[in-house]
């Protein structure tokens, strides 16, 4: 073996323990947080007293990496984001398998999370998440009744290229 | 291995049969073992497309129904977490393939050892004996079983295909340039709904070569433009597959192996294949030059990357290395002359936008996914993510390999497997990361004279199929 090919496999497999620590450091990070993320679906279904399953959470709203998320689900039956919408604002360590909802909002049908659709703002909600004429919900109340069924939490996944 | 090692060796001695001699116990049972690795990967595959046909799968992209009749053959709705079982399974079985297919090349046969290593001896070639022609008929058909079922079933993982075809449809059913607008300029259309949200604002990225290939399948409608699609992949897979082939043999490796490296490979069968990913296109192209190169057709080879590189810019690597080795200007013509005439059709049908690559490239680059190593190692060194200084070290960190590998072409290394290590940094220090790009480097590996080059992009592959499994561990339902 020549000597640039020896310095070339050293630095391969190098490379390669590196990325493969990495993976791994990972996936154990990417476990943790979706540990974090079932407990958010489960507070989203004990506050509500409904199994629902079409639920969608965003991380990005409360703060990237802050670890509080926004769960959402429909008030009442029916296809994602088909129905008026509530989002609970959790965040706190999970303790019996579940965290602390320090508030939410309600959407209308078939939007997405933008801060102008937000109303019946509640609880300890940032300075900022909500309109400011959003304080009370028009015609909605908190856990309005919602049962149904749902196939699952929505996919962030998929790229481009 | 830099250079070609003789594959003819003299009958094995009593000590070589000795120690051959757990290799022909393995022999006895290889073809049961295959034939349980070919099932496994079928029945992985038949499991995310039965199951992916149902709506409202996590893993599966909003999409016309275009494989409902598989419903009614049952399955479940596809989770992530059966997914990730089945691509692991799919990933074993595979490797089990792969360790068989070595196994069989080197098996002593009459007085003499076939080895997979490279030989210019047309006698010594693997897959020329009857047993290596049953072998080789197995492989081919598990193969072109394998892209049956993917191609009957839905679109998989990506949404893609609809951007190509949301970019076809607004040049020419609606008259606007795919160059200057995201699929947003045309809400009203049809195909609008089943592009992926991130993209809708997002000019196209491609090359003007492919742009032009996919507007013959914008007036078919959505669902007729989908199939097309799908047959183009189809398409670029058979020739892709094909000159692996014809270069595994030509180079003296066992064809066999090569094609089941690449045409049962996991990632290129259900994320490349699946999703209708024009980088099979590109893939074809670029083992079409590389076939050229080798029957020394150099201009030709030349305008051929160029091509490649007009429907995806990454192929262009390959162009400085085939130059250095071939140590002649032609391959440097045929380039300059298709990218003339590239470039002239592009500015004729998208106007200066549509030969403006760099610029495009430049704004991928700036793109973070979370599959990406870099991104990995930024968690590992405990930032949140990827910053921009982050970006210019990767690229700095790429030009140096760039160059180390043009140093070593230009002395003599095997100018393929110098692409195959360019297109695999490229992927490696990529912010960007998605399954089909590891797949890049994947034909010129199997095919290259540096089987380290084949070992590093297989395991960079496990390294992106076990970045899948947390869903697993802790599946958010």
């Amino acid at each position: 073996m020549s000597r640039v090919r020896l310095v070339e496999t050293t630095v391969l497999v190098l490379a390669g323990l590196l990325l493969a620590t990495a993976t791994v450091d990972d996936v154990v990070r990417q476990t943790h947080i979706n540990q974090r993320l079932i407990a958010d679906l489960r507070t989203w279904r004990a506050r509500t007293g409904h199994d629902y399953h079409n639920l969608w959470i965003d991380q990005i709203v409360l703060g990237e990496g802050t670890e509080r998320e926004v769960v959402c689900g429909n008030t009442s039956p029916g296809a994602p984001k088909a129905k008026i919408q509530l989002c609970l604002a959790v965040w706190g360590p999970v303790r019996d398998g579940r965290r602390v909802v320090h508030g939410g909002w309600y959407l209308p049908p078939g939007v997405e999370d933008a801060r102008k659709d937000r109303y019946g703002c509640f609880g300890d909600v940032p300075r900022g998440i909500c309109p400011s004429s959003a304080s009370t919900a028009p015609g909605t109340g908190r856990g309005a009744a919602p049962t149904g069924s749902g196939s699952g939490l929505e996919s962030r996944r998929g790229g481009h290229g | 291995m830099d250079g070609a090692v003789g594959a003819s060796a003299p009958a094995p001695t009593r000590g070589r049969r000795a120690s051959l001699r757990p290799d022909a116990a393995l022999g006895r049972w290889a073809p049961a073992l295959a034939l349980l690795c070919g099932l496994v990967v079928v029945a992985a595959t038949v499991e995310i497309v039965l199951d992916g046909a149902l709506d409202h799968s996590p893993v599966i992209p909003k999409s016309p129904q275009i494989a409902g009749w598989l419903t009614s053959l049952g399955g479940e709705q596809l989770s992530q977490r059966v997914f990730v079982i089945a691509i692991l399974s799919f990933s074993a079985a595979y490797a089990g393939l792969l360790a068989l297919a070595r196994i069989r090349a080197r098996a002593p046969v009459g007085d003499r050892t076939i080895s997979d290593r490279p030989s210019d001896r047309p006698s010594d070639r693997p897959a020329d004996r009857p047993a290596d022609r049953k072998s080789a008929r197995w492989a081919i058909g598990l193969v072109a079983l394998l892209h049956l079922i993917v191609f009957v079933g839905p679109v998989l993982i990506s949404t893609d295909v609809f951007s190509y075809i949301a970019y076809a449809r607004m040049g020419v059913v609606h008259g606007i340039n795919p160059y200057l607008h995201g699929p947003a300029a045309i809400a009203g259309d049809p195909v609008y709904r089943y592009v992926g949200k991130d993209w809708l604002k997002v000019a196209t990225a491609y090359g003007p070569l492919y742009t032009l290939l996919s507007y013959p399948l914008a007036p078919l409608g959505v669902v007729g433009a989908l199939w097309g699609m799908k047959v183009y992949a189809l398409l670029a897979s058979f020739v892709t597959l094909l000159l692996t082939w014809l270069l595994a043999r030509r180079r003296g490796l066992d064809p066999v192996f090569a094609l089941l490296a690449v045409g049962a490979n996991p990632l290129y069968v259900i994320y490349g294949f699946g999703g209708a990913h024009n980088d099979l296109i590109m893939l074809a192209l670029m083992m079409g030059a590389v076939a050229l190169t080798l029957s020394d057709r150099d201009v030709a080879a030349g305008a051929v990357v160029v091509a490649g590189a007009l429907v995806k810019a990454t192929v262009g690597v390959l162009l400085p290395f085939m130059i250095l080795s071939r140590r002649r200007v032609a391959p440097l013509l045929g380039a300059l002359g298709a990218l003339a005439l590239g470039a002239l059709a592009g500015y004729a049908a998208f106007g200066s936008h549509g030969i403006d690559v760099v610029s495009a490239l430049n704004r991928d680059a700036a793109f973070v996914s979370t599959d990406s190593f870099p991104n990995e190692l930024a968690h590992l060194a405990g930032k949140p993510g990827v910053f921009p200084v982050d970006h210019d070290l990767l690229k700095g960190a790429l030009v140096l390999i760039v160059l180390h590998l043009l140093w070593r072409t230009w002395r003599g290394y095997d100018w393929v497997a110098a692409s195959g290590w360019a297109l695999l940094a490229i992927a490696v220090t990529s912010t960007w990361l998605l399954a089909w790009y590891i797949l890049w480097p994947l034909p010129l590996a199997v095919v290259s004279r540096d089987r380290r080059l084949l070992a590093a992009t297989l395991f960079v592959q496990g390294l992106f199929v076990v970045h899948q499994t947390p869903p697993i561990f802790a599946p958010v339902r």
